[in-house]
């Protein structure tokens, strides 16, 4: 809601300088536009305490985590091409350590099992009567982002590893469908068609579609507004920008908190697709409870339902997962020996994987002894925080709004996430992924595999040889990819593997994933899966810069570049997935830089690459602009002159980054980038060159001046000292360019405002609003 | 085919800068730069000293060709031996004109082509030599501007010969 009332009392004064009033209004335009489009989607922004604690994600100063940029990592000795581009401390090689905007950790919690629930529809009532109105699944969604105590995992060669922050995601059986893209397109091919038919036949409802992400216009709308809240709000910004001020340059370890949250949001509710198995359920959970009067019936008829009936999954997705079967006890109506009895048959009928769940039926409110309020779930999709976000805008009572929960009931669903993940589904999955590699991969991977695959490749004539193993999908093609709908069936060695790679990569087995990876890319390329060619070849990519082992920068410009490109260029001209694209370069983007060294002077590459590539909209594109000079920042110098460091890049791009927000109307966000910008100019060899560079220099004062007059519109209404400052050295500019001129600069931004501020101060006592008074110090920088 | 040459000083200033187009194929040799991004050309030239500093100790040539690229636009790199470079920025225009048979094969449209790189090294040799004339001048200062009307024609003939 910026623009308007900072675009209303602006109005450009006729002043002679060129660039800048061409600049403003090209602003201005933009602005309307911008304005106009969140002006529609949103009624009336109430600003009530609990809407800002959705904003709280964003708006919390970043720099009051704990921040150690050091990190026991190897250092990375790299073979590089340029002199200066192997000198990457040892620092920089980050440990993903307690840090929830580290992108190794976003990727760690992104990329996780999917356990499917699928419920009796007196469970569904019994959750109702909590408050629940979406189901056991919405209780139970937020804990398995929390999962208690440490999780080991046993790998491929039989280590075991304990990981303190293993998660899981809970999700509605047959949710995630992938929703048709919005822009149907010519190119687009077979494998999307199929998808959008499935989609629309099997999920009409709204709520479910929106919880299939993937929807980058959805990402960008959530962003916008929560940039727009904090321009509404600056106040913590203010304090944020303060600390910056104090510590210097600002840490390019820690992102800029949107950035974070567009990341979180690409990332979270990938759709349930063929090409990979992450949003494929690696378990189900089939639930009744202790109102059921017939309840091993029941679990029958549910179990059918996911395998054969109505709510079987697409004929892509490998049905067999395990099935974890729980019984809701109601702590408040229903017996608990009957349950337990009834427990210990279902023990009887279905093996070991059981869990009884007692739960308190009535709703829990917050005044209650032991209510505690259900902890937020981070893993939102876009859609679904948005329409959070509305909700509670136009909601009257901010407190009704927030959901509580009894103690008990927390340990209790804690309880049963831990022993369902550790007991049952960890080691079902390690068992899996031994299973699949010992039968499927290994004999590909071997000698025999290789010919056979050799064969299969040069083989034109009779190439039948492999026939037998096929399923009925292939018509006599040598390949087991179903080129008409676009799949592999999960049976086939293709889908299998991938399948292994995908759970090795859950686990964190990230050498076994690699390798497997890196067989199916050529596979999917020989068989023109190309949707499935682009899947692999990008997290080839990303569980080869998730293990630690250093990278000489010839395997990486031979493997990571090359599948990079592979991969964004199938995604983009082969499937028209510019989710794919967006999400592959800007997890290879952070993932090199957090390599260091040159490195970070490859992810900056990819960065500009995705900007060239022209598929991100605008918000994330000022994102990852300002992405890019971080890039550019985190590499650093040599030796007394910094050679090889690239801080006039990286100012650069911070320029190119405060223009893109000013024109999105977020002078704030501007307002900190041109800080970093002339920070990272400051300290040159040569500080100030810039200045030199008369079009340059004038071009980066009238942004200076533009995002002033944004975040202070008074200021510029009159301020006859100030214009006639800004004509002044603009004039005595031209006649005399180049001499050095050491006062310039406190002459432009130092009195101009002082003057503007002391005189309108009292006249406008009640027109300036919170932000004039709320920090009268930023004016005075 | 858009040419932005600037001559940068040991203390990273702009001694000397000069925007021409290519007279080749019917160029009347004038810039192309949008008007409003031609300071961007100045914040690419800055940014491009960068990666100089890097690549100026790579290998023992003056002429480093080119050394960046920024969206369209590629720079190329001349160190004289007072550490005062030359920066050379050229972007083929965009839109394909009239004569794109040909244009594939000129200079204009393959900036990293290795006739596009010799034709540079002429142009910076033969500008590197009027340079070195033109700071001889006893009046002339270390690091100040270069302002000898002689020198720009100079260039400006050497654009329209090689470029």
């Amino acid at each position: 809601m910026t623009p308007p009332n900072h675009a209303a009392p602006f109005e450009p004064p006729d002043h002679p300088l060129a660039p800048s009033s061409l600049r403003i209004s090209k602003i201005r335009g933009s602005l309307d536009t911008q304005s106009m489009a969140s002006v529609s989607t949103l009624p009336y922004r109430a600003s009530n305490a609990s809407v800002s604690s959705l904003f709280a994600s964003t708006s919390t100063p970043s720099g009051s985590r704990s921040v150690s940029p050091s990190g026991a990592g190897t250092p990375s000795r790299m073979l590089s091409g340029s002199v200066f581009g192997g000198l990457g401390t040892p620092g920089e090689q980050v440990s993903p350590a307690d840090r929830p905007e580290d992108p190794r950790n976003l990727i760690l919690q992104a990329f996780v099992p999917h356990i499917a629930i699928h419920t009796s529809s007196d469970t569904r009532e019994l959750v109702k009567d909590k408050g629940f109105k979406d189901g056991l699944w919405e209780l139970l969604r937020p804990f398995g982002e929390r999962i208690q105590g440490k999780v080991t995992v046993r790998d491929s060669i039989g280590a075991g590893r304990a990981f303190e922050d293993f998660t899981v995601r809970f999700v509605e059986l047959n949710d995630g469908l992938e929703i048709p893209d919005a822009i149907p397109s010519s190119r687009k091919s077979q494998e999307g068609k199929v998808l959008a038919a499935n989609g629309n036949k099997l999920s009409p409802d709204v709520a479910r579609r929106a919880r299939t992400g993937g929807d980058i216009q959805a990402i960008e709308t959530l962003v916008d507004r929560h940039l727009a809240y904090s321009e509404d709000f600056p106040s913590i910004n203010g304090e944020d920008y303060l600390n910056f001020r104090d510590g210097g340059e600002r840490n390019p370890n820690i992102p800029s908190p949107f950035y974070t949250l567009y990341l979180r949001r690409l990332l979270s509710g990938m759709p349930l697709a063929p090409h990979e198995t992450f949003s494929h359920p690696v378990a189900c959970v089939i639930a009744i409870s202790s109102r059921n009067p017939s309840p091993i019936e029941t679990l029958r008829k549910l179990y059918d339902e996911s395998s054969f009936g109505d709510k079987r999954l697409p004929l892509w997705v490998n049905t067999e997962y395990l099935r974890y079967y729980v019984l809701v006890h109601d702590e408040e109506r229903d017996d608990i020996a009957k349950s337990m009895t009834l427990f210990e048959q279902m023990k009887r009928h279905f093996g070991l994987h059981c869990h009884l769940l007692r739960l308190r039926s009535s709703q829990c409110v917050a005044t209650d002894d032991d209510s505690i309020p259900l902890p937020r779930c981070e893993w939102l999709t876009a859609s679904e925080e948005i329409a959070e976000i509305e909700a509670r805008e136009v909601e009257e009572d901010p407190e009704d709004s927030v959901p509580c929960i009894y103690e008990s009931d927390t340990t209790a669903i804690k309880t049963f996430i831990r022993e369902m993940v550790t007991q049952s589904i960890v080691p079902s999955m390690e068992r899996s992924v031994a299973t699949w590699n010992d039968q499927v991969a290994s004999r590909r991977r071997g000698f025999t595999g290789r010919i056979t695959n050799m064969t299969k490749k040069w083989s034109v004539f009779g190439g039948n040889s492999r026939a037998s193993s096929n399923g009925a999908g292939s018509s006599g093609s040598s390949s087991n990819y179903d080129g008409l709908q676009g799949f592999y069936r999960p049976e086939t060695p293709e889908a299998l593997m991938r399948k292994l790679a995908d759970y090795a990569f859950m686990l964190r087995d990230w050498k076994l994933a690699q390798s497997t990876y890196e067989l199916l890319r050529s596979d999917f390329n020989n068989d023109n899966a190309w949707r499935y060619h682009a899947a692999a070849n990008e997290m080839a990519v990303i569980s080869t810069l998730m293990s630690t082992s250093a990278l000489s920068s010839k395997i990486r410009s031979e493997t990571i570049d090359k599948m990079l490109e592979q991969a964004h260029y199938s995604y983009i001209t082969r499937c028209a997935s510019n989710y794919g694209a967006i999400r592959s370069l800007t997890l290879g983007m952070e993932l090199l830089r957090l390599r260091g060294g040159s490195s970070s002077e490859d992810a900056a590459r990819w960065g500009l690459k995705l900007l060239e590539l022209k598929v991100v909209p605008v918000v994330g594109d000022a994102l990852v602009k300002e992405r890019v000079s971080i890039c550019y920042a985190s590499k650093k110098g040599a030796g007394s002159g910094q050679w090889g460091a690239r801080t006039r890049k990286s100012a650069m791009w911070s320029i190119r980054a405060a223009d893109a927000w000013l024109t999105l109307g977020k002078p704030q966000q501007s307002k900190q980038r041109l800080d970093e910008a002339k920070a990272k100019y400051a300290s040159l060899l040569q500080p100030d060159s810039i200045k030199s560079f008369t079009a340059a220099n004038t071009f980066l004062q009238s942004l200076e001046r533009e995002v002033q007059l944004a975040l202070y519109p008074e200021s510029g209404i009159e301020g006859p000292g100030g214009m006639d400052d800004l004509i002044d050295t603009s004039i005595e500019e031209e006649s005399e360019a180049f001499s050095s001129r050491p006062h310039r600069r406190s002459l432009m931004s130092g009195t101009a405002p002082v003057i503007s501020g002391l005189g309108n101060a009292p006249l406008h006592g009640d027109l300036l609003g919170e932000e004039e008074t709320g920090n009268p110090t930023l004016q005075f920088e | 085919m858009s040419y932005y040459f600037a001559i940068i000083g040991t203390k990273d200033n702009p001694l000397f800068e000069y925007e021409f187009g290519t007279a080749k194929q019917g160029g009347d040799g004038i810039a192309r730069f949008a008007e409003q991004a031609r300071h961007m050309n100045q914040f690419i030239v800055h940014s491009s000293l960068d990666i100089v500093e890097e690549v100026q100790w790579g290998n023992g040539q003056m002429y480093l060709k080119c050394i960046d690229r920024f969206y369209n636009n590629y720079v190329s790199c001349f160190m004289t031996g007072g550490n005062v470079k030359f920066l050379l920025l050229h972007s083929p225009s965009q839109p394909a004109t009239t004569n794109t048979s040909r244009a594939s094969t000129s200079i204009g449209a393959n900036p990293t082509s290795p006739q596009t790189e010799e034709a540079i090294k002429q142009f910076f040799t033969e500008v590197y030599e009027n340079w070195v004339k033109t700071i001889m001048n006893p009046f002339y200062n270390v690091n100040a501007e270069v302002r000898s009307p002689v020198f720009r024609s100079r260039v400006a003939a050497a654009g329209k010969k090689y470029l």
